[in-house]
C-alpha cells in the first residue's frame, strides 16, 4: 500500500516537475539559453499568488493567469533590453548575466517579502480522496491537472499556431529561420516571455505543494535542469517523462535509502540516462544542441 | 633660640607629619574606600559577555532587559542584604558581536581586567560552550539562562550553571501529557532535522517514550534544507502513529504541519520542539496549526511565585511590559532567575568568595517567578519541567501542566 502511495505522489509531484522544467526547456532550446534565474522567476509566481490570496483573498489557482502575467513581463522586458544584446555571444555570457539577474531577483524577494517561510492555505487544503486506505489530496489533484493543462496548452501553442512553428524553426536553425523571414529579435523576447510565464504559473503550483521562501529558488532552477537533460532539451513531451520519471524515483526511493538521499537520486537517474541515452528519452540529434 | 629652635622643631613634627599623613591619605583614598566598602557596603559586580550586535541580537536583547530587570529592582529596594548588610548590584556588558572568539576573550578580560567575581552567561548554546572553558580555568562560577544543549552541561565543569530546561527534556511533559489523554496513546512517530539541537530532542523523545512503554513505529531524520516532505509523510502516515513528533526550525515545521495536512496524516497529537510559539507559524499556517503543541520554558500564566520579588508570573509580566514596552516571552525571567540563583547563593555563603558562592549555588532551592530552580549535579536546573503550549485559535495557551493550565487540552487534535 505503502508503494502505491509513493507512486500516486511521485505521478502528482511528476507533472508539476514537468511543469516547472518546461519553461527552463523552450528557452534552452530555443535560444541556447540556460536560465540560472528560473528557479526565482518560480518563485516571483509564488509570491505574487501570495498577495493575492492575502489581500484579495483570491483562490490560489484562480492567480494563475495573474502570476503568468507579471513573470511574461519581467521575462519579456528582460530578454527585449538585456539578454538580446549579449544572446549571439558565447553560452557563457548569457549564463553569467542570469545568475547575476537571479542573485538581484532573490534579493527583491528577500527586502520585499523577508526570509520567512511562507505558505499558501485555501480553506480546501486538507481535503482529498481517501481510497481504501489511499489518500489523494484535492490540491494536489488539481496542482497536476493544471500542470497537465499548462504542458498541452504549450504544446498545443508550439506545433499548431504560426507563432508557434516560427518558435520551433528558431531553434532548429536559426539562420534558416532568419532566411525565410523569421524575425528572431521579436522571437527571442517572446520565447523568454513564454518560458518566464511557465514559471510564474509553476510558481503558484509549488507554492500549492511545499512551503516556500525566497532562496527556495536555486534548487528549482536544478530539478528543472535534471528534468530537461532526462527528457530532452526543447521537447515538451520529453519534459513530461523525465518529469514523472524524477517525481517518481524520488518518492520511491525513500523506501530503500535514507530521505537524505533523496535528493541526490535525481542525479544518479541522470547520469545512468545520460550514459545509456546522452539526448536524454526523447531528444534528438541536432535538437537544440549546446553550442559553445 | 635654641629652645626656640628647640620647641619650632618640636612643633613643626607633628606638622609635617600630618601633612604627610593627609597626602598619603589622599592619595590612597580610592584604594581606601575600597577597602571600607569591601567590608561593609560593595557593589556585588556581574560580567556577562552578549550578542549586542550580529545575528544573535534579538534574543540577546531579550536577554539583557532580563538581567537588567532584576538590577533595576533589587537596586530599588536597596540591594542584595547579607548578614544585614545591603550591597547594591551592577552587570559590566561587552558586546561579543555574535563571534565566539571575540565572547572568549572578553570573558577573559572580565575576570582578569575587571575583576568580576560572578559571570551570567550569554544567548545561545553556540555562544555559551566557548566561555564555559575560561570560567572553569578561572573558577568563577557561570550561570547561564540560555543554552539548552544538554553536552554543554555534561562536561564536568564544576562551576556552570543553568537555569533553562535543557533539550533532553523538550518532549518528555508533551508526551507525559499525552499519556493522561483519553483514549490513551500507544504509538509514536519521530521525525527530527539531522542538526544538533533537532537530534538531542528526538534522542530523548524515543528515551522517554520508551520508559512510558510507547511503541516507536517511525523514527527518522532529514537533512538540511529538505524541500519536500511528502514521501516521509506517506510513510508515516502507514505506520498510523496516535503521536507525531517533529523537530526542526521554523521553515521545515511549517512545511511539515502543511503537508501532514495535506496528505491527511492525523496523529491524536501533533508535537513539534520548535515553531508553533513563532509569531509567523499561525499567520502562514491559518487554521492548519489549530491543536499543534510545543514544549515551553515558561509562560505568564504559571502558578509560579517569586520569593525575592514576591510578585508571580503574571505580575513579572505585566510589570515588565510596563517598563519594557513587550509582553516577555521566556527569555527575560529566565535571565532574572540566573541573578535570583547568584542572589540567594550570596546570601547563603555571607560571602562574595566565588569558591563559597560557587558550593551555594550548587544547593540552590528556590522559587522565582520562572520557576522552581534546584540543581543536579551537572549544573541543570532540575526544580521544573517543560510547560507545554497548544495553538488554540490562532492562539498559543497554555495545557499542561494543569496546575498552570489556561484551557484543556484538544484531544484528539
Amino acid at each position: 500500500m505503502l508503494i502505491l502511495q509513493l507512486i500516486i505522489n511521485g505521478i502528482l509531484v511528476g507533472a508539476l516537475y514537468a511543469c516547472v522544467a518546461l519553461g527552463f526547456s523552450i528557452m534552452w532550446g530555443v535560444m541556447n539559453l540556460i536560465n540560472l534565474a528560473h528557479g526565482t522567476l518560480i518563485m516571483v509566481g509564488a509570491y505574487v499568488a501570495l498577495l493575492l490570496f492575502t489581500f484579495g483573498g483570491l483562490d490560489p489557482f484562480l492567480a494563475i493567469p495573474v502570476s503568468a502575467a507579471v513573470t511574461f513581463a519581467i521575462g519579456y522586458l528582460l530578454q527585449r533590453w538585456v539578454i538580446n544584446l549579449v544572446i549571439r555571444g558565447s553560452v557563457f555570457l548569457t549564463l553569467i548575466l542570469t545568475f547575476g539577474f537571479d542573485l538581484l531577483l532573490v534579493n527583491i524577494l528577500l527586502v520585499l517579502f523577508t526570509a520567512d517561510t511562507r505558505s499558501l492555505t485555501p480553506h480546501y487544503s486538507g481535503l482529498g480522496i481517501t481510497v481504501a486506505d489511499l489518500v489523494i489530496p484535492y490540491i494536489r489533484i488539481g496542482v497536476f491537472a493544471v500542470a497537465v493543462a499548462l504542458t498541452y496548452l504549450l504544446h498545443v501553442f508550439l506545433t499548431r499556431t504560426r507563432l508557434g512553428n516560427a518558435i520551433r524553426s528558431t531553434s532548429f536553425d536559426r539562420e534558416a529561420a532568419e532566411l525565410v523571414g523569421v524575425d528572431v529579435t521579436r522571437i527571442f523576447p517572446l520565447t523568454f516571455g513564454i518560458g518566464a510565464a511557465m514559471a510564474g504559473a509553476a510558481g503558484v503550483l509549488v507554492a500549492l505543494t511545499y512551503s516556500f521562501s525566497p532562496v527556495l529558488g536555486g534548487a528549482f532552477t536544478m530539478k528543472a535542469f535534471v528534468v530537461v537533460v532526462l527528457g530532452g532539451l526543447g521537447s515538451v513531451p520529453g519534459a513530461v517523462l523525465g518529469g514523472l520519471t524524477l517525481g517518481i524515483v524520488e518518492h520511491l526511493s525513500t523506501l530503500v535509502v535514507p530521505p537524505g538521499y533523496q535528493e541526490g537520486i535525481g542525479f544518479i537517474v541522470l547520469l545512468v540516462v545520460l550514459i545509456l541515452r546522452p539526448a536524454g528519452f526523447l531528444g534528438k540529434p541536432f535538437y537544440a544542441e549546446v553550442k559553445a | 633660640m635654641g629652645t626656640w629652635r628647640g620647641l619650632r622643631r618640636a612643633k613643626s613634627i607633628p606638622d609635617r607629619l600630618i601633612t604627610v599623613l593627609v597626602a598619603v591619605m589622599l592619595a590612597s583614598a580610592p584604594l581606601i574606600g575600597s577597602t571600607v566598602a569591601d567590608a561593609q557596603d560593595p557593589v556585588i559586580r556581574f560580567g556577562a559577555s552578549l550578542s549586542l550586535t550580529g545575528r544573535f541580537v534579538d534574543n540577546a536583547r531579550l536577554t539583557k532587559d532580563g538581567y537588567d530587570f532584576y538590577v533595576k529592582h533589587i537596586n530599588e529596594r536597596g540591594g542584595v542584604e547579607v548578614g544585614g548588610v545591603k550591597h547594591k548590584v551592577e552587570i559590566k556588558y561587552y558586546d561579543d558581536q555574535s563571534d565566539t572568539t571575540t565572547a572568549t576573550k572578553l570573558v577573559e578580560k572580565l575576570i582578569v581586567e575587571d575583576k568580576v567575581k560572578f559571570l551570567l552567561g550569554p544567548y545561545s548554546s553556540t555562544m555559551t560552550l566557548p566561555v564555559t572553558r575560561v570560567n572553569e580555568r578561572y573558577r568563577i562560577p557561570m550561570v547561564v539562562a540560555h543554552a539548552a544543549s544538554t553536552p554543554i552541561f555534561e562536561q564536568g565543569n564544576k562551576y556552570l550553571f543553568g537555569t533553562l530546561n535543557t533539550v533532553d527534556q523538550y518532549f518528555e511533559n508533551v508526551l507525559r501529557m499525552a499519556m493522561d489523554a483519553t483514549p490513551r496513546p500507544r504509538t509514536v512517530a519521530i521525525l527530527n532535522e539531522n542538526a544538533l539541537f533537532p537530534q538531542l530532542s528526538a534522542d530523548a523523545a524515543v528515551k522517554v517514550s520508551q520508559q512510558l512503554g510507547l511503541d516507536v513505529v517511525y523514527n527518522q531524520k532529514y537533512p538540511a534544507g529538505i524541500k519536500d516532505l511528502s514521501s516521509l509523510l506517506a510513510a508515516i502516515r502507514e505506520a498510523k502513529p496516535d503521536i507525531l513528533l517533529g523537530s526542526g526550525y521554523i521553515g521545515d515545521m511549517i512545511l511539515l504541519a502543511r503537508q501532514a495536512n495535506d496528505l491527511a496524516v492525523r496523529p491524536k497529537l501533533f508535537g513539534m520542539a520548535l515553531g508553533p510559539t513563532h509569531p509567523r507559524f499561525v499567520e502562514s499556517l491559518g487554521k492548519i496549526a489549530e491543536g499543534i503543541v510545543e514544549p515551553v520554558q515558561w509562560a505568564p500564566n504559571m502558578p509560579w511565585k517569586d520569593e525575592i520579588f514576591g510578585w508571580t508570573a503574571r505580575e513579572y509580566a505585566d510589570i515588565f511590559k510596563r517598563e519594557y514596552g513587550y509582553e516577555p516571552d521566556y527569555h527575560p525571567p529566565q535571565s532574572t532567575a540566573a541573578l535570583q540563583v547568584f542572589h540567594r547563593a550570596i546570601q547563603k555563603a555571607g560571602s562574595l568568595d566565588p569558591e563559597k558562592v560557587r558550593d551555594a549555588i550548587a544547593r540552590t532551592d528556590i522559587m522565582t517567578a520562572y520557576g522552581p530552580v534546584k540543581f543536579d549535579e551537572r549544573g541543570v536546573n532540575v526544580g521544573k519541567r517543560m510547560a507545554v503550549i497548544q495553538i488554540q485559535e490562532g492562539r498559543p495557551v497554555v495545557v499542561y501542566p494543569g496546575t498552570g493550565a489556561e484551557k484543556k487540552l484538544t484531544y484528539p487534535r
